[in-house]
C-alpha cells in the first residue's frame, strides 16, 4: 500500500516535494553538537536576530512585542547543551551524532516543558515532551494529550503514513490538488 | 504494518469537498447509506444557511419574511452557539457584521460534527470498522473505536505551501479545524477592526468537538502570532499558529510548550538527512 501512495505523489510533481519539506530552504549543514549560538541565528534565516535582545529561555507567557516572543531568536540557549552523547556517530555521512538531545526547559504555569530527541544512524527517531510536572491528575491530563510534531522534527519515514489532511478551507478545485485527494485515492 | 483497508467517499457540498472515510472492514451497503444520509443532510443545512441560494432560511430571515419561529429550528440553534462563541472569545470570533448575522464561518464546522456524529459514529457499532471521520474542506472530525489498534495520523498543511506539511498530529477520538488565509485569500476578518487579520499565516486547533476548534482557530488567527493568551480560555485545546515569516507557536490545554531551542536543531540535522533534497537549494521566506 506504501508503495502505491509513493506511486501517486510520484504523478504528482508538487507532492513529492513533500518529503523533502523543510531541507530545500535551510541550508546549515553543520553537526548540531559543533553549533554554536551564534551559528544558529544565521543559519536559521531570517526571523529572529533583530529582535534577540539576548532574554533567557522565553516561555511565551509574556506575549511582549514582535519578534521577541519568537524563541528561535532567544539565543541565549544552547541547542545542544543537553547533548548526553554526542560522538557516537560523528563519522556518519550525514554528520549527525547518534544519541540524545534536550532542549532548553521552558517555564509554564504547570512547571518546566522540555523537548528531547532521539538520533540514531544519523536519522532523528523519536521526539519527546519528557519533562512534565507530575503529581496530580491534571498534569496527567495534560501528558496524555498529542503535541502536533514538526515534520522537520520526525524522520522522513513517517511523512507517507499520513491518514487525513488539516487545512485552511480549499474549494472543491482545490481539493483537486490537494494532499488530501492524494491520500484518497491512493487509499480507496 | 498496519494497513487496514479504507473507504472513501467525497462530495461536492457548500463550495468545498467533503469526504467521508471508513477505516476496516464494513459493508458496502451500510457504507453507502451512511455517507449518503451525510451529504443529504449536509446539502440540507446548505439549503438553510447559504448566503447564496435566495431561498435558504437565513437569507429569508434576514429579509425579514421568515420569521425566526417558522424557520429551521437549526437556525436558532446555530445564533445562539455562535452567540456563545463570541462570548467565550471575548470577540475574536463573531458571526455578526454590521448588524446582519451571518454565520457562514461557523456552519461548516458545526454541520461537519453534527452529521459525523449522527451518521458516522455509529459505524463504529458495526464489526470491522476501526475508525471513522470527516473532512470538511480541511477540517476533522476523527472517530476510533475503543479498543480498536489505531490512530489517524494527521498532517497539517503549511500555509506558504499547500502540496506540503508542516506538521502532524496524532488523534484518536477528536477534531482539527485549521483557519487562515485560503486559497480563497484572506478570508478571516477581524471583528475589532473590520479589516483582514493579518499576523498568522495559519492556526490549528485540535479538540473533542469539530465546531468548537473550528471557533478557535479562527480565533486564533485573528488573536494574532504574538498573542497565545487566549489559549487558557478555550478549554483542553492543542494547537500551533504559524506566522507570515513560517515561524511556529505550539500549546498544549493553555500551556505555550517551548521548544524552540531544539527545533532549530531539528531543522538543521533534518536538512542534512533527506537525500532527497539538495542542499544548494535556496528558499526563503
Amino acid at each position: 500500500m506504501k508503495k502505491i501512495v509513493y506511486a501517486v505523489l510520484a504523478t504528482v510533481s508538487g507532492l513529492v516535494l513533500l518529503f523533502s519539506y523543510r531541507t530545500s530552504h535551510i541550508d546549515a549543514i553543520q553537526p548540531v553538537a559543533a553549533d554554536t549560538a551564534s551559528t544558529s541565528s544565521s543559519s536559521s534565516g531570517s526571523s529572529g536576530s533583530s529582535g534577540s535582545t539576548g532574554s533567557e529561555t522565553d516561555n511565551g507567557t509574556q506575549t511582549g512585542s514582535g519578534a521577541q516572543t519568537d524563541a528561535s531568536s532567544s539565543d541565549s540557549s544552547d541547542p545542544a547543551s543537553g547533548a548526553t552523547d554526542s560522538d557516537a556517530g560523528a563519522g556518519s555521512s550525514t554528520g549527525l551524532s547518534d544519541g540524545t538531545y534536550t532542549g532548553s526547559s521552558a517555564n509554564t504555569r504547570f512547571g518546566p516543558v522540555q523537548v528531547q530527541i532521539t538520533v540514531s544512524g544519523g536519522q532523528i527517531t523519536d521526539v519527546q515532551v519528557p519533562e512534565y510536572p507530575s503529581g496530580n491528575p491534571r498534569d496527567r491530563q495534560i501528558n496524555q494529550r498529542a503535541l502536533p510534531v514538526l515534520v522537520a522534527e520526525t524522520t522522513a519515514a513517517q511523512s507517507s503514513d499520513i491518514d487525513m489532511v488539516s487545512g485552511a478551507t480549499y474549494t472543491s478545485q482545490g481539493y483537486l490538488q490537494s494532499l488530501q485527494s492524494a491520500i484518497d485515492q491512493a487509499r480507496a | 504494518m498496519r494497513r487496514p483497508p479504507r473507504h472513501v467517499e467525497v462530495a461536492d457540498i457548500m463550495g468545498t469537498a467533503i469526504s467521508v472515510h471508513v477505516i476496516g472492514d464494513v459493508d458496502s451497503h451500510v457504507f453507502a447509506a451512511a455517507t449518503a444520509a451525510l451529504f443529504d443532510e449536509l446539502r440540507l443545512v446548505d439549503r438553510v444557511f447559504s448566503p447564496y441560494r435566495d431561498d435558504s432560511d437565513l437569507l429569508r430571515v434576514a429579509r425579514g419574511e421568515l420569521a425566526m419561529v417558522d424557520a429551521s429550528p437549526w437556525v436558532a440553534e446555530v445564533a445562539q452557539a455562535c452567540a456563545q462563541a463570541e462570548s467565550d472569545t471575548g470577540g475574536l470570533f463573531t458571526a455578526t457584521w454590521a448588524g446582519v448575522f451571518d454565520p457562514t464561518g461557523y456552519v461548516k464546522g458545526w454541520a461537519a460534527e453534527r452529521t459525523a456524529r449522527a451518521h458516522l459514529a455509529p459505524l463504529l457499532e458495526c464489526p470491522g470498522v476501526i475508525a471513522a471521520g470527516i473532512n470538511a474542506g480541511g477540517d476533522l472530525q476523527l472517530f476510533t473505536a475503543p479498543g480498536a489498534d489505531w490512530t489517524w495520523n494527521v498532517a497539517i498543511v503549511d500555509p506558504f505551501d499547500r502540496t506540503r506539511m508542516l506538521a502532524t498530529v496524532p488523534v484518536r477520538d477528536g477534531a482539527v479545524a485549521t483557519s487562515g488565509s485560503a486559497e480563497r485569500g484572506a478570508h478571516i476578518i477581524d471583528p475589532r477592526s473590520g479589516r483582514a487579520a493579518t499576523g498568522a499565516a495559519s492556526a490549528t486547533v485540535v479538540s473533542a468537538s469539530l465546531a468548537h476548534a473550528d471557533v478557535w482557530a479562527t480565533a486564533a488567527v485573528v488573536a494574532g502570532f504574538d498573542d497565545l493568551g487566549w489559549i487558557g480560555r478555550a478549554g483542553p485545546t492543542t494547537g500551533l499558529i504559524v506566522d507570515d515569516a513560517g515561524r511556529v507557536r505550539r500549546w498544549l490545554d493553555g500551556v505555550e510548550v517551548g521548544v524552540d531551542p531544539v527545533d532549530q536543531a531539528a531543522r538543521r540535522i533534518f536538512s542534512i538527512d533527506l537525500p532527497r533534497a539538495s542542499s544548494s537549494t535556496s528558499l526563503s521566506r
